[in-house]
């Protein structure tokens, strides 16, 4: 005959339980400060690091791209707050400062481009603008990018669009390009000539003629393609932001 | 012809057609308007004539192969009739004069020239303002007769000066 569990056991096993339970936030709680040290070090690392290192970090593009990389590798964005323990890196100023050059160079080349500019046309304008004061800070395409990504928070007004090869566009009116137009303009990037044509999409991306026009005029609508009809075959769409004078202009 | 600076819109293909969104067409009209007044500044003229239009390196870019239309010129002279910065001569609008500077501005340069070479109350003949001696190297020495005349005219109206015809020829009186 089995014996039923006495209360004794059970208030044994109860006993048990809590001891194990009390073990357990004991270690939980071991392990927190010691997580809370950890971060207390290392933040005090990075703040001495930063520190040591502004100058450089403000200066070197090439330092800047490797912290913004050893950021990213421990899941930090230095960027991400102007306020608390980041806010002594000075990064996030720089980037802010970035950002507000690049909205007056895209501001100041909308009357030609529409509002679409190369990374690189972006990055020499601004670099002019930014004057000789300043002249050892070095600006990378990564430095704009990294910027520019920050100005989404005011919404979609800037876009940064990949047209392959290593090249941008930074877009600086409000609309969202859908994939078709931007395979337009990474048609028009590739070719090199600054213009795309309905039979170069039809044939090229083996699009059917209705999704061919229907692209392309959406990109003459938000006024970044000019239209030409004075070729012989047929009418070719104009990129500015594309076309060397303009570029340069 | 005097050399002239092209814009980078001059070898901008489409630059040639009028642009169908709105936007777009009126920084295009915008640039051939300052284009088109700075080419005429250059060039010393004031009249243009649609239907020659096409024989001007202005309107017909040989380079790209592009050329302006009559049609898409006189959108363009219509769009800057409209700020006053050209008027049609003829009722069938095929001649145009473009006034790189407005009558008004045209005007009171020819009365700072006068009230600072001491011509007031004295009459001057539309040639010499024109052709004379006195006038090299002002910007309305050689200025085309209809547009001068015009521009006296409306500084007539404002009371500065006064048309005087004698015999064949015609002078002005500023005040």
């Amino acid at each position: 005959m089995r014996r039923r569990a006495g209360v004794g056991a059970i208030q044994k096993q109860k006993l048990e339980q809590e001891k194990y339970k009390e073990k357990g936030s004991e270690i939980q709680e071991n392990q927190f400060q010691q997580m809370c040290k950890q971060l207390e070090v290392f933040r005090e690392n990075l703040e001495d690091f930063a520190s040591k290192h502004k100058n450089e970090i403000k200066k070197n593009a090439q330092f800047r791209r490797q912290f913004q990389e050893m950021c990213a590798a421990i899941g930090v964005d230095p960027l991400a707050s102007g306020k608390g323990f980041w806010s002594v890196l000075g990064i996030g100023d720089f980037y802010y400062e970035l950002g507000v050059q690049i909205v007056e160079v895209c501001l100041a080349t909308n009357y030609k481009n529409g509002g679409l500019i190369t990374l690189d046309e972006l990055r020499s304008k601004l670099i002019a603008a930014r004057g000789k004061a300043k002249k050892h800070q070095d600006i990378t395409n990564e430095d704009l990018l990294a910027a520019v990504k920050k100005l989404r928070i005011f919404g979609n007004g800037f876009t940064v669009i990949p047209i392959g090869k290593g090249k941008w566009l930074v877009q600086s009116v409000p609309g969202e390009l859908n994939l078709d137009q931007t395979l337009v303009l990474q048609k028009a990037s590739a070719l090199g000539t600054a213009w795309v044509s309905a039979s170069i999409l039809t044939g090229d991306l083996r699009w059917n003629e209705t999704r061919a026009q229907n692209a392309l005029n959406h990109m003459v609508k938000e006024g970044l393609a000019w239209v030409d009809t004075q070729d012989t075959s047929e009418t070719l769409y104009w990129f500015p932001s594309m076309f060397a004078e303009c570029v340069s202009a | 012809m005097a050399e002239i600076s092209w814009p980078w819109q001059y070898n901008f293909p489409p630059f040639f057609t009028i642009q169908p969104h709105g936007e777009t067409r009126a920084k295009q009209l915008e640039a051939w308007q300052q284009l088109i007044s700075e080419y005429l500044k250059a060039t010393k003229q004031s009249t243009i004539d649609i239907r020659e239009s096409q024989n001007s390196p202005l309107f017909n870019n040989t380079a790209i192969n592009r050329k302006l239309s009559q049609e898409s010129l006189l959108t363009i002279l219509e769009d800057m009739a409209k700020t006053g910065r050209a008027a049609p001569v003829d009722k069938s609008k095929n001649v145009w004069e473009v006034y790189w500077h407005s009558l008004d501005e045209w005007g009171n340069m020819l009365y700072n020239w006068a009230s600072s070479n001491g011509l007031n109350n004295t009459v001057c003949t539309l040639y010499e303002l024109r052709e004379g001696e006195n006038t090299v190297g002002e910007e309305f020495h050689g200025l085309d007769l209809n547009v001068l005349v015009k521009a006296l005219k409306s500084l007539e109206v404002r009371g500065k000066c006064e048309l005087i015809e004698f015999d064949d020829n015609q002078g002005v009186k500023f005040f």
